[in-house]
């Protein structure tokens, strides 16, 4: 039981020092510049909201939405289901075969992530093992100029860094449920689907709601490995809303930059804020102080 | 083995390879020559892309302030984060809830968003092109985490630890570096390796805070991309920032997958 002390806020005085320094002051600066022309740091006027005008009726937003919204719904469809299935099954082989190949899931997650991208443009260059791989099977990628091609190798490269850490987290989920639980299953003879749905999917949640959440945001604002891959082309097939801002920026247009930045703040904002809601009413227990 | 053993095994298989094969070519083409130079002709086998790494001094360096930095970061988040992951596990307050969304928000805030402001705010208070700016920037999405995951460890130690301490007349600080900071220190070492991945991997603030020096590793890589591009040094480099980290996941290997539970 928490003893009630308003007094403890003292000691969140040095975390909070430090977020309002490199988070809350940065963004109220990008909020102030969001309602100003800005051609030099001295020479800045008020424009209001002329900036969020211009954005959301410029049909070019809407589409890098689009796509931003597709490819996140994309990855989390390939990468939620199969890092679960990879967890089940790793719970079949016995500790140390599990332990090994969590070990090497987790690689790619260390991996710095302008470099991810880079290992994988290796890979399938010609002369690369990937690419040999292909021409001996006839096949082409033409990652450069077909959408088709550029969205499968981001999807490829996107799961390829981030299936471990769903896997890592569901596989913990996984060995924290009691065996008492299989047993009485096993009782009820019940169905292999009936106990994912009602033993192991209720019990991994508490660790997913997190991959879930982290993985959504991460792949709605894809940057590095895209611009790697293709700098957002061909013809804008694969420019996502992080790619537009970071164009923005390149050409110092601070103004409309900032003006981006807040909208994209405000959609990250608006998903955080549904899967805490959404949360809070899948499991009630949260909402209760302890 | 039965039918469902051979499938699980060929399964494992096939993800191991799908993992390792980019990492398995890196680590080929790191000992490979591909570019002609200092009479080493193309495909000969051998150590020169590493001796390469030790002979540019722009690429020892980057390593130099990689580590520096992400050292530097572990200690803010753990020194900041310790009193009020303390504060979150054993108090209730006004608005304890609404801080811990707020972390959460701005650990899931895109890098690029702040990116802007962040340099004019750092290049005013002289923090560019140092390690100690990137270590504070990297405390936005580090500093939750360290917290959050403090927090659990703290929570999982009953009150009636801290009331002894303090009955025995040791102060405040006393109670933490004696008591709790021993209590906790597989805790500890579970933020640090999480603060220490996360800052290591991370390129778009530690591009923007280093114009002229103190480049780190994940920068010096990418001036190696030229017109042309000497992939089996990029490659040496790219496997040099993997070890670090393989190092850790090898020695957290059966603590990564515990107490990291999220409260909001």
């Amino acid at each position: 039981m928490k003893v009630h002390n308003n007094g403890a806020w003292a000691l969140m005085v040095p975390a909070a020092l430090v977020m309002t320094f490199v988070a809350v002051l940065p963004l109220l600066a990008v909020l102030n510049y969001s309602f100003h022309d800005i051609f030099s740091l001295d020479k800045v006027f008020w424009v209001g909201t002329d900036w969020y005008d211009m954005i959301v009726t410029t049909p070019r937003f809407w589409a890098s939405l689009g796509r931003s919204a597709l490819f996140s719904t994309l990855a989390l469809g390939i990468q939620l289901p199969l890092g679960i299935a990879i967890a089940l099954m790793l719970r079949k082989i016995g500790p140390r075969g599990a332990v090994f190949m969590l070990m090497c899931l987790a690689i790619p997650l260390v991996v710095p992530s302008n470099m991810i991208a880079g290992l994988w443009l290796a890979l399938i260059r010609a002369e690369g093992l990937g690419g040999q791989v292909l021409s001996a099977l006839h096949l082409t990628l033409d990652y450069k100029f077909n959408p088709l091609h550029t969205w499968a190798l981001i999807l490829v490269v996107d799961t390829w860094h981030w299936l471990g850490l769903v896997v890592v987290l569901a596989y913990a989920g996984l060995s924290s449920i009691q065996p008492a639980y299989y047993q009485a299953a096993a009782v009820d003879s019940a169905s292999r689907w009936a106990v994912f749905r009602w033993i192991e999917l209720p019990q991994i949640s508490g660790a997913l709601w997190i991959v879930l959440l982290l993985r959504l945001v991460d792949s709605f604002m894809i940057y590095t490995e895209v611009m790697t891959i293709n700098a957002g082309g061909p013809n804008d097939a694969t420019t996502f809303l992080s790619l537009e801002l970071g164009e923005e920026i390149k050409a110092y247009s601070y103004g409309t930059a900032a003006a981006q930045a807040m909208v994209d703040f405000v959609f990250v904002l608006t998903l955080v804020w549904i899967f805490v809601k959404l949360r809070q009413t899948a499991d009630p227990e949260m909402v209760k102080p302890q | 083995m039965t039918r469902y053993g051979l499938l699980r095994l060929f399964a494992c298989f096939v993800l191991g390879g799908f993992v390792l094969l980019p990492l398995g070519q890196a680590i080929v083409l790191s000992f490979t020559a591909t570019l002609e130079a200092d009479g080493v002709p193309i495909g000969t086998i051998g150590f020169h892309n590493y001796l390469n790494i030790l002979h540019r001094p722009e690429l020892r360096e980057s390593i130099g302030n990689s580590v520096t930095y992400v050292l530097l970061n572990v200690a803010f988040c753990l020194i900041a984060g310790l009193p009020a992951a303390y504060g979150l596990a054993r108090y209730s307050f006004i608005g304890d809830r609404q801080f811990l969304l707020f972390l959460l928000a701005f650990r899931v805030t895109p890098p690029v968003v702040l990116s802007l402001p962040i340099f004019i705010l750092f290049a005013r208070a002289g923090l560019v092109n140092s390690p100690v700016g990137i270590a504070l920037v990297h405390c936005v999405f580090n500093l939750p985490i360290a917290i959050w995951i403090l927090e659990s460890f703290i929570a999982a130690i009953p009150r009636s630890f801290d009331e002894m301490a303090f009955l025995d007349g040791h102060s405040r600080t006393g109670f933490f570096v004696r008591f709790l900071i021993p209590a906790i220190a597989p805790g500890i070492a579970v933020a640090a390796f999480f603060c220490f991945i996360f800052s290591w991997v991370e390129v778009v603030f530690a591009r923007i805070l280093t114009v002229t020096s103190g480049k780190p590793i994940t920068q010096a890589i990418t001036a190696l991309f030229t017109f042309r591009t000497d992939w089996g040094l990029v490659m040496a480099m790219t496997v040099f920032s993997v070890i670090p980290g393989v190092f850790m996941i090898f020695l957290a290997r059966h603590q990564i997958a515990r107490g990291f539970v999220i409260r909001t």
